[in-house]
């Protein structure tokens, strides 16, 4: 569960406000609004990489000011807009990075982790690319690796940038489909910023509406109301 | 791949051993360290000349190829190397002050190597403090060449007022050389290269970690200004180390780091710490081999044909990059 308390966001100057709001596990919540609005910064600074500017941000109950690198690596995984690849870095061992918070000092995994990396690359339909280099497959495969690493590392919120950006049709359904059920079945609490308005109503997807300088959550908007309020 | 090298090492050992100009025959090698005769030449040579000699090139190769690796992966950058990042640099200049300047805490052998560590350590946090505000990798290899360049430059005034001796004594040691190295000094060495190389395999999981980036490797649990730190210290310890008992040497930090990960095909720094030093270590024995081979005739620097055959090679890396 993420809890949003008054939250500035921005970098010199205030760039969004959250209102205050409750993201509830075993939801998927639609981050949307206009190119550079400050979507990326918003997740950026849920997943603890930039700083707030006022506010608070409450992870399972506890505030992310008070949280380790480790226990926000347990908490929380965040998959990029782009994961460009990593020349001789096979996909299998890139899913495995996903393991590095449970791992012991030199990063071994034992036969349980090697289930779960397996288990995602089924779900994602990704098992005939564990062998290969990660430099060496397509931008819409890359990207569901990416959401791979961010399943295996098992985290009760996962926040993802964008990760559509690079799919086509047929896996952009395919993957919300999979994260909704991800929430439901698994109790996680999902945000991702996307510009696939069409889709996210199609699937009911609460969306968190950033127009104006402000984030609200919205369950039952239309798409011409969300049209005008980010116009 | 594994057991090739583990072959091949005994072999490069082998050869650099028998290349000098007088021939030395196995049991005299053995009877130098078993029945050491200070009066048997043939004794005296080998254990005054080629067994530091071959262990320097093993140190150095390994050493540099380590240090170079880590700075790779730290820097996501194939070309960063202690050469190209000015930490070299670094240790040069403190030790031109050391060799050309009165300063005397720079004067003994151990003031070298601590200067030497020390302008290793603090161009390594140079390039650190410049690489966070700097996006392009391109960049921060520019800036790494200014520094060096740079640093050339005080070299070269601290030169044009240096005395004939001080100005051979750096002059010798700039030209890179594995013979500068005694008997005595071996065991020093030895042990602060095993503590280097056990550090690095506490690192295996880190590094491992930074190859898809800082800001990915952070969400994954990795604590990185301690990471970072260490990383600097066990470079600026290799390279430091190197620079002041064998001169700079170029390129091997930098060419065989994209070797050994060509080689291996993996970027597994389980695999690349051990590719590393075998590979490191075995080229620079053959080069050194090649040197004494040629000694009879003319001296080359180390310097130079490690530069003859890094330089071409990271030509071949680049383009095979832009293709």
């Amino acid at each position: 569960m993420i809890q949003l308390k008054e939250l500035s966001i921005g970098y010199q100057r205030e760039i969004l406000h959250a209102e205050n709001m409750i993201l509830e596990v075993g939801n998927v919540y639609a981050l949307v609004g206009r190119n550079g609005i400050g979507k990326s910064t918003f997740i950026q600074t849920v997943a603890g990489l930039q700083k707030k500017m006022a506010g608070e941000i409450t992870l399972n109950g506890q505030s992310i000011s008070g949280m380790n690198t480790k226990e926000i690596a347990e908490t929380i995984s965040l998959v990029d807009t782009r994961f460009e690849g990593v020349e001789y870095l096979k996909v299998k061992d890139y899913l495995a990075l996903g393991r590095a918070p449970y791992t012991d000092l030199f990063g071994r995994l034992d036969p349980a982790d090697w289930q779960i990396i397996q288990d995602v690359a089924c779900d994602l339909s990704i098992e005939h690319l564990l062998e290969k280099f990660s430099n060496e497959i397509s931008d819409g495969e890359r990207q569901l690796c990416a959401v791979g690493r961010a399943f295996v590392q098992e985290t009760p919120v996962i926040l993802l940038d964008e990760p559509t950006a690079f799919l086509d049709y047929i896996n952009r359904k395919k993957l919300l489909e999979l994260l909704l059920r991800l929430a439901r079945e698994k109790s996680k609490c999902i945000v991702l910023s996307s510009h696939d308005l069409e889709l996210c109503l199609d699937q009911s997807i609460p969306l968190l509406l950033a127009a104006q300088g402000k984030i609200s959550l919205h369950v039952s908007l239309s798409k011409e109301e969300i049209i005008q309020a980010m116009s | 791949m594994m057991f090739c090298l583990l072959c091949f090492l005994p072999i490069a050992m082998y050869l650099h051993l028998m290349a000098g100009q007088i021939e030395i025959s196995f049991d005299s090698f053995f009877d130098s360290f078993w029945n050491y005769d200070a009066k048997n030449t043939a004794h005296v040579l080998v254990r005054e000349f080629r067994i530091p000699r071959l262990f320097m090139a093993i140190f150095a190769g390994a050493g540099l190829s380590l240090s170079g690796m880590l700075m790779q992966t730290l820097f996501k950058n194939p070309l960063a190397g202690p050469y190209v990042l000015g930490i070299n640099s670094g240790a040069s200049l403190l030790i031109a002050l050391s060799l050309m300047t009165s300063v005397q805490f720079f004067q003994s052998n151990f003031g070298l190597i601590g200067t030497a560590l020390i302008g290793a350590f603090a161009a390594g946090l140079l390039m650190m403090a410049v690489a966070q505000r700097l996006k392009s990798q391109i960049s921060l290899l520019l800036v790494g060449l200014m520094f060096g360049s740079f640093t050339s430059a005080i070299v070269s005034i601290l030169e044009s007022f240096a005395g004939a001796e001080s100005l051979k004594s750096y002059t010798m040691w700039s030209m890179g050389s594995l013979q500068q190295v005694e008997f005595g000094q071996l065991g020093f060495i030895f042990l602060i290269f095993s503590v280097g190389i056990a550090a690095s395999f506490l690192l295996v999981k880190p590094l491992n970690m930074l190859v898809i980036g800082e800001k990915s490797a952070v969400l994954l649990g990795l604590p990185i200004k301690s990471i970072r730190m260490f990383i600097l210290m066990l470079t600026a310890l290799f390279a430091g180390l190197i620079t002041a008992f064998c001169g700079p040497i170029a390129f091997v930090g930098i060419a065989i780091p994209n070797l050994t990960r060509i080689l291996f095909q993996t970027s597994n720094h389980r695999y690349l710490i051990i590719g590393n030093c075998f590979i490191g270590a075995i080229f620079l024995l053959l080069t050194d081999a090649f040197i004494q081979v040629l000694e009879g005739h003319i001296s080359i620097p180390l310097n130079a044909i490690t530069s003859i055959i890094g330089a071409p090679f990271i030509v071949f890396l680049l383009m095979r990059k832009l293709r």
